[in-house]
């Protein structure tokens, strides 16, 4: 394995999350700060450290509170954690829970921290509605001026036509493409040629893995209980549903084009929840005498162009990351990817699996290779789960740590589409 | 420079009412042009159409230059085609599909048909039998391409069926000039079938949206370059632009700026005023030089010389002193032939040892040259001179990988064109199968084409941009 720096390696000691629930549910009166409060209490009663440990805490968020972005250094003073534990947000879409844990693991490796809380959280129930800037700049003499009665009838006279000044909707639409992404998707699926089946077909699956790692308990590990300020404690994941199957997936109607196979059934939906990792020195948990679940060896990001295929990222950065830790993808235990859509997963595949696409793209001779559905996604994903698009990263991150380290598997791959056309990718392994 | 029935043309109710009279009015259609930077899919989402004969080569470099241009391709002889698709649909996530999955009145982008197995008069029935289906169903400045293999030097049945592509080619160009669609020829050498792909990439797009009926040969002289770039190709290039002031120089000085070059903008030490305002505008250089003096190429090589040499020549200042034959003046015919045959091949040889390895040398020719005029006798024959010189200075400079070409002008609206007679102009504008003008942007475009890396296959040729001009070879 390739080493950096001064040869320190960042460890993984255990990982929290919150259930995630639909938007507008159980936790719309909690903000991304109070699920990231949640996410992180829990990490630190199940882990047992102590508050003054903590030396810093990266947070991923998507859709940050215009009054405190730095959702990080909010949490952590909520949480009354030692002021001098310094912390920072990070924003790289649906990346951003993934970039917070790398980035902890850098710091870590270039010894610039022993101790590091990483993670992500987002609140869809609290995306802010905004004023256009129409109205902002036409408003901005009268909140910042002495105004005169002549400056409110000019401020007004800029407010038509109405329709320009009113708050909008918010949508997850690309800035520069102006294109919705469940719209890319579709266009993905038909450029892959990836039908409506075999998308129904993935997402059963991933319901029907979720469920079952429910049921069994397996996410009693990682998921903590959330009291809601109504007074309700939340247990357990909102979305997942045992009881779906590709026959009551084929029945739902295409959602982002008349004759698309995008459906809600095979999309995910909008979620609120948080997840947090607990990262250290290798040197500093033996010292603490903690056992390593797994070590964070390598990670790509890439770009690609939004208006080609916004999605396919992953398809370049796992290979990477795969490199950057000197495995190859059939060494590979275990792989997790973030499953924005089914559409989205089986194109990525496609492309790993397509030696074409590896002489174009990747410059390589060989195809990276086909991934084996009994190895992907083995606890379900965001379809079934849900995706709050800042703690997703860190969830992936702590479920595929407790499964290197329950089943003793040697490696896992993290792959992560993202908005803007970012990748990501990361590779784990038994410490 | 206003073309009042184009104008007229792009209002839907003007142009019903006008055919509802059974006015004998031409309206022409605005062609769609990209006067952007060039994209790394020029071609996003067009509908592609692939058919080829029996026999024909092209079809791995057809499928990789599409799928990469990021078109849709449709094959009409899918049996034959589909595995050289399949592998470029998926690197790009852009499949194949057979014609028959577009409905019958759908229509298409492109028609591009490999000819390359054609080698005799019964082989040249798979011409009409793809064509004749589809034309109808090509969109508004739509493309025709067909590939073929230039007939010198095949047997004669096989030259005669190959030269008979390039007429067929020129017909097609006029009858769908009205919906302002092209239609050329890509003549591809069997060694030189690597350097296709730019070639038909810059031939499928936006930016030869004046360039029809027109054959290019695509031959392996030049030295071979690695792989072309696809978006900014002239970056650290330097480009020396004679004549920049104005019209084409200066569309040309902006287009190969906005891909990178920096651009030595000469003009007349008359014109310093626009001459330096554009070499701020565009981030380049500006120097003075009057082509018609004596020590003007040492003028030239002084002002180059501190850049350490230049990758691209664009010959482009030139004058008109048009007179009938009986009326013009020796003065007069020298002028017009010292600049723009005299001035081009001094500056050529003197530009000679300080451009670059695999540069480019690109002369401005013109249609007028190529057919004639009443009184252009001097301009007719100092641009016919042209296409002389850029043929012999290829030979001369392929061991370098330097191509030298000329691009030929048809009616372009400039300054010069607008100052012609009302009646004439009108004439000239309409007596091409486009219809219309070009504009200087479109010969520019051209410009920048044959000074990229991708166009390494083409040198010693004259590309005229005239809208499939009436007259001209």
């Amino acid at each position: 394995m390739e080493m950096r720096g001064n040869g320190r390696r960042a460890v993984v000691i255990g990982g929290a999350r919150t259930p995630f629930v639909k938007a507008f549910t159980d936790f719309t009166k909690m903000d991304t700060i109070a699920l990231g409060v949640a996410a992180v209490s829990g990490l630190l009663k199940k882990t047992g450290l102590g508050h003054r440990e903590v030396e810093s805490l990266v947070w991923g968020g998507v859709i940050l509170p215009g009054a405190s972005p730095n959702v990080a250094r909010e949490i952590s003073l909520d949480l009354r954690l030692d002021p001098g534990c310094e912390a920072m947000t990070v924003t790289r879409a649906c990346a951003s829970g993934l970039q917070a844990v790398t980035l902890g693991a850098a710091a870590i490796e270039r010894g610039e921290a022993d101790v590091v809380i990483a993670g992500g959280s987002d609140s869809t129930s609290n995306a802010e509605i905004k004023l256009p800037q129409k109205v902002v700049h036409a408003l901005a003499p009268l909140a910042l001026g002495k105004p005169t009665p002549a400056d409110y009838v000019g401020a007004l006279s800029q407010m038509l036509p109405l329709n320009e000044v009113l708050p909008q909707r918010p949508r997850i639409a690309e800035r520069t493409t102006g294109e919705v992404m469940g719209e890319a998707a579709e266009r993905m699926a038909r450029r892959n040629e990836i039908t409506r089946e075999a998308q129904d077909t993935f997402a059963a699956r991933s319901h029907h893995r979720a469920a079952a790692a429910i049921a069994s308990g397996r996410f009693d590990d990682e998921v903590v209980p959330v009291q809601t300020p109504s007074g309700k404690w939340v247990h357990a994941d909102g979305l997942v549903r045992a009881d779906t199957s590709v026959d009551k997936l084929a029945k739902l109607k295409p959602v982002f084009a008349k004759d698309g196979t995008l459906t809600a059934g095979n999309s995910s939906a909008l979620t609120d929840g948080a997840a947090a990792v607990l990262l250290m020195s290798e040197e500093k948990a033996r010292s603490l005498g903690l056992r390593p679940l797994a070590t964070i060896s390598s990670w790509a990001y890439v770009g690609v162009d939004p208006a080609d295929q916004l999605l396919m990222g992953p398809a370049l950065a796992m290979p990477k990351a795969l490199d950057r830790a000197g495995v190859k993808l059939a060494d590979i235990d275990l792989v997790d990817m973030h499953e924005a859509f089914a559409a989205q997963v089986l194109s990525v595949l496609k492309m790993l699996a397509s030696a074409s696409f590896a002489r174009s793209r990747l410059g390589r001779e060989q195809a990276v290779g086909e991934i084996d559905p009994e190895r992907l996604n083995v606890h379900g994903g965001s379809l079934a789960l849900g995706h709050p698009f800042g703690a997703t990263g860190a969830r992936m991150v702590t479920t595929m740590a407790n499964e290197l380290a329950r089943t003793g598997k040697r490696t896992a791959l993290l792959g992560i589409c993202a908005a803007g056309g970012l990748g990501a990718a990361a590779v784990m392994q038994h410490p | 420079m206003n073309d009042f029935l184009l104008t007229l043309g792009k209002n839907q109710r003007a142009r019903a009412f006008v055919r509802a009279l059974g006015l004998p009015l031409p309206l022409p259609v605005s062609l769609r042009r990209d006067d952007g930077p060039w994209r790394e899919r020029p071609l996003a989402d067009a509908r592609v159409v692939v058919g080829s004969t029996s026999g024909a080569k092209l079809a791995s470099a057809i499928a990789e230059c599409i799928a990469s241009a990021g078109a849709d391709p449709y094959l009409a002889s899918p049996d034959s085609l589909s595995s050289a698709f399949r592998g470029p649909g998926e690197t790009f996530g852009r499949p194949a599909r057979p014609l028959s999955a577009l409905g019958e009145d759908e229509r298409v982008d492109a028609l591009l048909f490999d000819a390359t197995g054609i080698h005799d008069v019964a082989g040249l029935r798979a011409l009409h039998e793809f064509f004749h289906p589809l034309v109808g169903r090509l969109n508004r400045s739509g493309r025709v391409i067909i590939l073929s293999r230039s007939p010198e030097g095949a047997v004669p049945e096989a030259a005669g069926a190959q030269a008979a592509v390039d007429g067929f080619v020129r017909s097609v160009a006029k009858e769908i000039g009205r919906i302002g669609a092209t239609a050329n020829l890509l003549l591809v050498a069997q060694d030189a079938e690597a350097r296709l792909a730019p070639v038909l990439r810059f031939m499928l797009s936006a930016k030869s949206a004046f360039i029809t009926a027109q054959p290019v040969a695509i031959t392996a002289r030049a030295r071979q370059l690695p792989e072309p770039p696809l978006v900014r190709p002239l970056e650290k290039k330097i480009a020396l632009v004679t004549g920049a002031a104005r019209g084409i120089g200066e569309a040309t000085a902006r287009a190969l700026a906005r891909e990178g070059a920096h651009v030595v903008c000469l003009d007349r030490p008359a014109d310093t005023g626009p001459t330096s305002q554009l070499a701020r505008s565009i981030g380049g250089t500006a120097i003075a030089v009057d082509l018609a003096a004596k020590d003007a190429t040492a003028a030239i090589d002084a002002g180059l010389r501190p850049l350490g040499g230049i990758d691209v020549l664009v010959n482009n200042a030139g004058v008109t002193r048009d007179k009938t034959l009986a009326r013009m003046s020796l003065e007069l015919w020298n002028q017009v032939l010292d600049v723009n045959l005299g001035a081009t091949m001094a500056i050529s040889s003197a530009v000679d040892p300080l451009i670059r390895d695999n540069g480019r040398i690109i002369c401005l020719s013109s249609v007028s040259g190529l057919a004639g005029n009443v009184g252009q006798s001097s301009y007719a024959a100092s641009k016919a001179g042209i296409v002389g010189f850029v043929a012999a200075m290829a030979n001369r400079l392929a061991g370098r990988g330097i191509t030298v070409n000329a691009v030929a002008p048809g009616f372009i609206e400039t300054r010069m064109t607008a100052a012609m007679p009302v009646a004439i102009r009108e004439v000239a504008r309409r007596l091409s199968a486009l219809g219309q003008g070009g504009r200087p942007e479109d010969v520019a475009q051209a410009i920048v084409f044959l000074a990229s890396p991708g166009a390494q296959g083409i040198t010693g040729r004259t590309l005229r941009v005239c809208g499939g001009a009436f007259v001209g070879a």
